[in-house]
């Protein structure tokens, strides 16, 4: 039997039962639609998680160092606080091909911060850095700051906190201990991404006090994170590479982080695709939920293909009576259930997009095409058909002729 | 309308030869729906086979059309051995070389008038435009060439039997099996029906007819008579083209009296059926 005919024959079944046939697709409509939802939502929360960063430094030649720690019985990607980068390391670093400079990062114990009269506890973190580490910063106003001058850099969420600081306004922090230390702003820059908090910079020297006993009998300052700038991106390579051995090898970090966690030297790919991974995995794993969908949508098409065979038995029986083979019969019912199949996943593969877009726009996330998942979609949506189908049309195929046309 | 297409080789050779049929069917005890049937259908001829319900008339139309297929005993279809075919054997025989027309019709209530003609084409390599020409044509002799595109439940029941026949028709087959095909039809509607299968006749092709219904048995040019599932008796009857295979019908029935000495026209044939008696 030709594909055509049996495609006819089995879209006029399709066509003259509208409503059944509707609902049937209904589960795969959901399972499908309900898979590329989520698919189009975990694509724009990671383009939007990352889209700005990369937006930022995609073309800068700069390398993270951070101490990556394992979540106990959890998932995700976590970083260590511990000071572990020493004087002494980021000196060595320095020292390695194609690193041009070493910014190291340290959190400073502030308890509130104060612009004229505003005073806000706890709203912005006040980091400690170098002039350096603002190399690869877009600057909304002004620059970094001078290490000798009192001065210090905000990003715009930490302007944005105390009502709109700008270059040239006085600001104060105090610490636990009620030191408190005034600068003058020198600089905003603009840091939004991955949800980074409202910080202050200030120079690391005098400021930034922690202090950590080195395996080598000293005590130095010791950061929970390094900015390495590369000399330029054909170095970065080479300076990610040296600045690995070096940190995994002899480096103080190396003998004082904790068992279990590792030191990272990531480039902003590097980053990008952690968390692009991870995101994915979580997408994944959501849509995999959705999917049961899918499987309550198979057995949704074979019940009713199953309704139908023991309704159309005789209709079967007049095809045997004139030249069907059960071959043909099989071919039928098969395809019948195919393509419920696909057009279940083609509606489900739109509404979801539909879905997915409103929800993206809602959310103010970036709209993503899942290609691949829609692709897997109607593939799915075809095997599904298949194997909803195949005892259906084995059972119609083995429907006794004479039995069938005796029945009324 | 061509001729039947019969194969040299098949021409010589009755269209159906049956020996000692027997389909037994087991609910709780052996039922013997056919009980050895022997029969033999020259080709070109019509022969009709009557009796009560449960005789096995509509068993040895479903057997000779490969529908059913008999328990111990021997068929061939134009010289051709069916029993030990595959069952898509089977289905290419039912399709090309039977056509069946039943008392209810049996069309598809989705497909229209045309498509349900062209339903055995489309099984097997079907030749599309081709066979819908042929469709098109059998309708329009039929006298339904304006009814191409109506469902069945559009239609009457003389016209959804034409379009039975129509479709029994559409891939040329030299033998025809009618199961009770006025049935359902009114008297004036069903002698339509019965005068088409008188013309189908003189063309040539070989029709076995079930009915319960003497006048419709007498189109025939004889009658098998059956009683629980034995050929009791077979009738000869006067008629045109009956000369064509009279010598060569058989019954292997019981060896019955006759039953038709007490039909008028049935008289001249009981010598026949008294030589066929073993």
């Amino acid at each position: 039997m030709k594909l055509r005919e049996s495609v006819r024959i089995s879209w006029r079944a399709i066509a003259s039962h509208k409503l059944r046939s509707t609902l049937t697709t209904l589960g795969v409509i959901i399972g499908v639609g309900a898979v590329i939802v989520f698919m189009v939502m975990g694509g724009a929360l990671a383009a939007n998680f990352t889209g700005e960063f990369e937006d930022l430094y995609g073309e800068d030649a700069v390398l993270f160092v951070q101490t990556e720690t394992p979540i106990e019985g959890g998932f995700g990607i976590q970083f260590s606080e511990a000071p572990i980068y020493t004087e002494h390391d980021v000196a060595e670093l320095e020292r390695r091909d194609g690193v041009a400079f070493v910014a190291p990062i340290g959190s400073i114990d502030a308890v509130q911060t104060t612009v004229g009269d505003d005073r806000l506890t706890g709203g912005v973190s006040v980091r400690a850095t170098t002039a350096e580490g603002f190399r690869f910063d877009e600057f909304r106003e002004g620059r970094a700051f001078d290490p000798g001058a009192n001065e210090a850099v905000l990003n715009v969420q930490a302007s944005r906190a105390h009502g709109g600081v700008s270059v040239g306004d006085e600001i104060t922090y105090t610490t636990a201990d009620g030191e408190r230390h005034t600068f003058v702003v020198s600089g905003l820059i603009v840091e939004d991404f991955l949800s980074q908090p409202a910080s202050m910079y200030v120079p690391t020297d005098p400021y930034y006090t922690t202090a950590v006993d080195t395996p080598r009998g000293t005590t130095e300052r010791g950061y929970p994170m390094l900015v390495i700038g590369a000399e330029d991106i054909d170095s970065l390579s080479t300076a990610q590479d040296g600045a690995q051995a070096y940190l995994r090898g002899p480096s103080d970090a190396n003998a004082l982080k904790s068992d279990g966690d590792t030191i990272r030297v990531q480039t902003i790919d590097d980053l990008v695709g952690q968390i692009t991974a991870l995101l994915d995995q979580l997408t994944v794993f959501v849509g995999g939920i959705a999917a049961i969908a899918l499987v309550v949508g198979a057995i949704g098409i074979a019940n009713i293909m199953i309704v139908s065979v023991v309704e159309r038995t005789r209709e079967i029986g007049i095809m045997k009576a004139v030249g069907a083979t059960n071959r043909d019969i099989v071919q039928l019912f098969l395809i019948e259930a195919v393509v419920l199949g696909i057009v279940g996943s083609l509606v489900g593969v739109a509404l979801g997009l539909g879905v997915g877009a409103i929800a993206v726009a809602v959310l103010g996330w970036p709209m993503v095409y899942p290609l691949d998942w829609i692709a897997i979609a109607v593939v799915v949506g075809i095997g599904v058909g298949v194997v909803a189908g195949l005892y259906p049309a084995w059972r119609a195929a083995n429907v006794d002729p004479i039995v069938a046309l005796s029945r009324e | 309308m061509q001729a039947p297409s019969v194969s040299p080789a098949a021409a010589n050779s009755p269209t159906v030869e049956a020996t000692g049929l027997r389909r037994t069917y087991t609910v709780g005890e052996p039922v013997h729906a056919l009980d050895d049937v022997s029969l033999s259908l020259p080709a070109g001829s019509f022969t009709a086979v009557m009796g009560p319900s449960g005789s096995g008339k509509s068993t040895l139309l479903n057997v000779v059309g490969c529908l059913d297929t008999p328990t111990a005993g021997t068929l061939a279809l134009a010289g051709r051995e069916v029993s030990g075919l595959s069952s898509r054997e089977l289905a290419r025989i039912r399709g090309r070389e039977v056509g069946f027309v039943f008392q209810t019709f049996n069309l598809l209530p989705r497909l229209s008038a045309l498509e349900n003609v062209r339903l055995p084409t489309v099984f097997g390599a079907g030749d599309g435009a081709a066979a819908r020409e042929r469709g098109r044509e059998h309708l329009e002799r039929l006298g339904l060439g304006e009814r191409l595109d109506h469902r069945p439940t559009e239609l009457s029941g003389g016209q959804r039997q034409r379009v039975a026949i129509a479709r029994a028709l559409v891939n040329d087959p030299p033998l025809l099996l009618a199961d009770e095909p006025t049935g359902n039809l009114d008297s004036e509607t069903g002698a339509t029906i019965m005068g088409l299968f008188e013309e189908l006749h003189s063309e040539g092709r070989t029709i076995l007819l079930v009915t319960h219904e003497r006048h419709v048995a007498e189109y025939a040019e004889r009658i098998v008579h059956m009683v629980d599932g034995r050929i009791e008796d077979v009738e000869e009857l006067a008629g045109a083209g009956r000369e064509a295979g009279a010598d060569a019908v058989t019954g292997g029935g019981a060896g019955s009296e006759t039953s038709a000495g007490t039909e008028a026209e049935a008289e001249t044939s009981a010598g026949t059926d008294a030589e066929a008696d073993r």
